[in-house]
């Protein structure tokens, strides 16, 4: 036991010191360079780039001990349960509160409210990115449960995003594409990730990797489609031509 | 740096709570795994939820002034140049530096049979974010429609995954999730609001935004690509 968590610990702090050392060094570069800020404000971000740095690695630990294993521990026993329908409810709630509690998500929802001063409520983005993850999550499961080929519902998805960029409002599509990427952070891609794994597994069929692929992509795609359909009931409530 | 702590607090507890409720609420109900393991989550959690304070905390006085910073004192160099090759530099620099992306790269590896290594394919990888986080500082500058380039981009990458081989379509759009650093995602946004907030008739909101998610179609593109040429 105590070996795993030595070697989970090293693995942590390779990861964050390669996250965190071409950042650091592309700044003091153009700090040299470029920048030339006041010693006093170099040293407040590199005081607060440590500060994250620790968070990080306490963070993905924490997530490596705790939520990994137990995911994969949910999903087989999900996997093995009778009554399918509940199974596609709770990775539903599952979906919805693991991008709830992704850091990168409210990080992003802040710097919409800050951009837009005020505009747009961060809370209104944030529950939006939650549903999309969670509707997107329970057609992963189906996916699973159904054995459907991932291109027959990314082709729908994309479809519907460029199709709602035009319909929708201008504003929702930057934010949109972009939550795709943060809603894709640490704990959805490990915690929901060791779900399908498990929950593949105790289905007993096919080819586990193969059908754990592609669960991200879903995840990825799930907050363009909710905030697109945001961005065009509020063009669509408000008559804002834009 | 005390009052950012007990605000973030508050924020850390709120968003960890209702996860970690629901858990413990499945593993009384459905789940019943051994009480060893069951320990080792709340443990966990409350390790990742102390870590969440202290990366929240440190994003807020270290990482979002860094790319302020840099996204202010840009153009003030009047180089497109300049910024695309900063730009260019973070996208490739980061994304290479990260550790899905590893993982990644050895999936692809397995899949491919060995016929791409998994060197080339995390530096194509970067590569391919490296150029499109360049493609969106020019979008910017140039005041380019991103409905239009999105559109063109999620059309090619829908066809090129109907032609490439089945086996690397979910691992291509798995790849989007690989620009989403939780560290680099805060400083490319904050860098195109920067970049936006001087140049005049931008808006903070739809030309700040948008970066990584334009970014994370490059290593799409590059791997369904590279799927066609090894088929």
């Amino acid at each position: 036991m105590s070996g795993g968590w030595i070697a989970e610990i090293a693995d942590t702090l390779l990861s964050v010191t390669i996250a965190v050392t071409p950042l650091t060094v592309l700044f003091l570069i153009f700090q040299v360079f470029l920048l030339k800020l006041p010693l006093g404000q170099v040293a407040e971000i590199l005081k607060g780039t440590a500060i994250a740095a620790v968070g990080l690695f306490l963070f993905l630990f924490g997530i490596g001990i705790g939520f990994l294993p137990f995911g994969r521990v949910i999903g087989e026993a999900l996997g093995a349960l009778e009554q399918r329908w509940l199974f596609v409810l709770i990775g539903f709630l599952l979906g919805f509160f693991t991008t709830w509690g992704e850091p990168a998500v409210r990080v992003l929802c802040n710097q919409v409210e800050e951009a837009s001063n005020g505009s747009i409520r961060r809370s209104l983005v944030l529950i939006t990115i939650c549903i999309g993850v969670a509707v997107w999550v329970a057609l992963g499961v189906l996916r699973l449960l159904q054995g459907i080929p991932l291109l027959y519902l990314l082709t729908p998805g994309y479809v519907l995003v460029v199709v709602l960029m035009w319909l929708g409002h201008r504003t929702f599509i930057a934010i949109a594409v972009d939550a795709g990427g943060v809603a894709t952070g640490p704990l959805a891609n490990s915690f929901l990730l060791a779900l399908a794994l498990g929950a593949s597994a105790s289905l007993g069929d096919r080819e586990t990797i193969v059908q754990g692929f592609g669960f991200v992509a879903l995840i990825a795609l799930a907050p363009i489609t909710s905030l697109m359909i945001l961005g065009f009931l509020i063009r669509m409530l408000t008559g804002a031509k834009e | 740096m005390i009052s950012l702590l007990k605000e973030k607090l508050a924020e850390v507890l709120q968003a960890m709570a209702p996860l970690v409720a629901t858990v413990c609420l499945l593993q009384f109900t459905l789940v019943h795994a051994p009480v060893e393991l069951f320990i080792q989550f709340v443990v966990g959690s409350m390790l990742a939820a102390t870590g969440m304070l202290l990366l929240l905390t440190g994003i807020d006085i270290g990482i979002l002034p860094m790319g302020r910073f840099l996204g202010a004192e840009l153009p003030k160099k009047q180089s497109l140049l300049l910024i695309i090759a900063v730009a260019f530099a973070i996208g490739f620099a980061v994304t290479s530096a990260e550790p899905d992306v590893l993982v990644l790269g050895g999936q692809v590896d397995v899949v491919s049979g060995g016929a791409m290594p998994r060197q080339a394919v995390v530096f194509v990888i970067a590569l391919g974010v490296g150029l499109f986080t360049a493609l969106a500082m020019v979008r910017i500058v140039t005041g380019w429609s991103m409905r239009n380039i999105l559109m063109v981009s999620f059309l090619t990458a829908l066809i090129l995954a109907w032609v490439a081989p089945a086996t690397f379509v979910p691992l291509a759009f798995d790849s989007g999730s690989v620009t989403t650093g939780v560290l680099s995602a805060p400083v490319m946004i904050s860098l195109a609001m920067g970049l936006s907030s001087v140049l005049a008739g931008r808006s903070a909101v739809s030309d700040g935004f948008g970066i990584m998610g334009f970014a994370s179609i490059g290593p799409i593109f590059a791997i369904l690509l590279m799927g066609m040429l090894l088929s």
